[in-house]
């Protein structure tokens, strides 16, 4: 897993999004980074193809948040 | 008992260990409150007899991992409070690791009970002596822990070691409880065929296993380079690589580098009765781990009766006696993982009596044992502590 998928894993561990409810969009990601949009883009579509995460929402306004499998793998350095 | 994972958020042998050592101590008839972070699909409130899980969710962002414990934490503090006035103060508050340092001091000094912390890891081990800001925080946070403590538990001799060393904890104060495991558990009935077939492994091909998340600290890398050696003695085997981590696209790129990926699986997490299965069907189990305070998978594929393969390191090395019921081997070595994975599997007599040693080896280690242990080390907490 690239540095920028962990970095944006860990992230939406930390920023609670564990269910539907609490399901972010890639802008605020990217703000909260410091990337671009397109390239928070790109780890959200990796991350969701890994089941690592799931996507909600139409394209353009999807909004995602961790599986199970996503939250174990963030938290996997620290145990 | 608080704990930052409880099943099914098995993030390592912590989770397994609290739920173990809970269950144990509520079948003795103790009450049991665990207090652990919520999971997907896991329900914020669950009761079995006098075991109480408690799943706190955190409801609100934080800017880094580092953070978010904090913060988790003050969480976990708020249902303390809320769980005191429910049920009363408990007898005695017990922590696991860095993650819940704070919470359980905080506890400690609100309810005015004995603090015991068990110490899985360290960071110094699990970092590499790295000297991060972060690293430098959770070492600062396991030394607080260790001394706000009355009692320590370290799950093994080389854990007590190290907590001694770094802290300068008074050996006295520590007690060495090790992991267990629920032999009952590796009792059932299962359909090896089926559990092969499911994971592809077919016609007498040999099933190497491997659990454990998938981190530098693990040597999978170092298994999966040995996998292209054993595979030129055994063709007819396959590797299971069972767990997950940022590790895994690295690995899945080794596998292919070293010819191996056809034969590779990465089966991700799987449930704990398909592990139990698993472990039970595999030629056999090889944890190459490059640094191991425990290792309770190994304790598990003894009592599942595999074959055990496992890097002399930390506490794998109290658990194995090499030859007997396992193998040990030096670690970061992939020609000795691939010559000791490659005796077990083509010597069906040394297969069986590792087997069989260690099935025998692992009935020692029981969680019943365990807890009776721990509750000792409460009582003394109670002796020790200024609040009793």
């Amino acid at each position: 897993m690239s540095e920028s998928s962990k970095r944006l894993l860990s992230l939406l561990m930390v920023l609670g999004a564990q269910s539907p409810e609490k399901a972010l969009g890639s802008e605020e990601l990217a703000a909260k980074l410091g990337v671009g949009t397109s390239e928070v883009e790109d780890e959200l579509k990796r991350l969701v193809d890994g089941g690592y995460a799931v996507s909600i929402g139409k394209s353009g306004a999807s909004k995602v948040y961790l599986t199970g499998t996503g939250v174990i793998t963030a938290s996997s350095t620290y145990s | 008992m608080l704990s930052w994972e409880y099943p099914p958020r098995i993030i390592g042998g912590l989770s397994r260990h609290v739920e173990g050592l809970s269950k144990a101590l509520a079948l003795m008839g103790h009450e049991v409150h665990v207090i652990t972070l919520d999971f997907p699909g896991a329900a914020y409130e669950e009761e079995s007899g006098s075991l109480y899980v408690h799943r706190v969710p955190v409801n609100l962002p934080a800017p880094t991992f580092h953070s978010w414990v904090l913060l988790f934490n003050h969480f976990f503090e708020k249902k303390v409070g809320q769980m005191a006035k429910e049920f009363g103060a408990p007898d005695v508050v017990h922590i696991h690791d860095w993650l819940t340092v704070s919470s359980g001091v905080a506890a400690k000094h609100m309810l005015r009970v004995p603090l015991v912390m068990t110490f899985h890891s360290t960071e110094s081990s699990r970092s590499s002596q790295s000297q991060s800001p972060e690293s430098a925080m959770v070492e600062g946070l396991e030394w607080w822990g260790s001394f706000e403590a009355a009692r320590v538990i370290a799950v093994s001799s080389w854990m007590k070691t190290e907590v001694a060393s770094l802290f300068k904890t008074p050996t006295d104060k520590v007690s060495e409880i090790p992991n267990a495991v629920d032999p009952e558990k590796f009792e059932v009935e299962v359909d090896s065929h089926a559990i092969r077939e499911k994971w592809k492994i077919y016609n007498g091909e040999k099933l190497i296993t491997a659990v454990g998340r998938l981190t530098a600290q693990k040597g999978f890398d170092d298994l999966i380079k040995a996998y292209a050696n054993i595979r030129r003695s055994i063709p007819a085997s396959k590797l299971l690589v069972v767990g997950d981590g940022y590790m895994r696209g690295e690995l899945e790129s080794l596998s292919n580098q070293e010819h191996v990926k056809d034969s590779t699986i990465f089966a991700g997490f799987i449930s704990e009765a398909d592990l139990v299965g698993v472990l039970k069907s595999s030629d056999v189990v090889v944890v190459p781990s490059r640094f191991e305070p425990f290792g309770i998978i190994a304790l598990e594929a003894m009592a599942a009766g595999a074959p055990v393969v496992v890097s002399r390191v930390g506490g794998l090395a109290e658990i194995v006696d090499d030859s007997v019921d396992g193998l040990e081997v030096e670690p970061n070595n992939p020609v000795a993982i691939a010559e000791a994975t490659v005796r077990v599997l083509s010597d069906g007599a040394l297969a069986t009596r590792l087997a069989e040693n260690g099935r025998a080896k692992a009935k020692a280690y029981s969680w019943a044992s365990a807890a009776k242990r721990t509750l000792e080390t409460y009582q003394e907490a109670a002796r020790v502590s200024k609040y009793e």
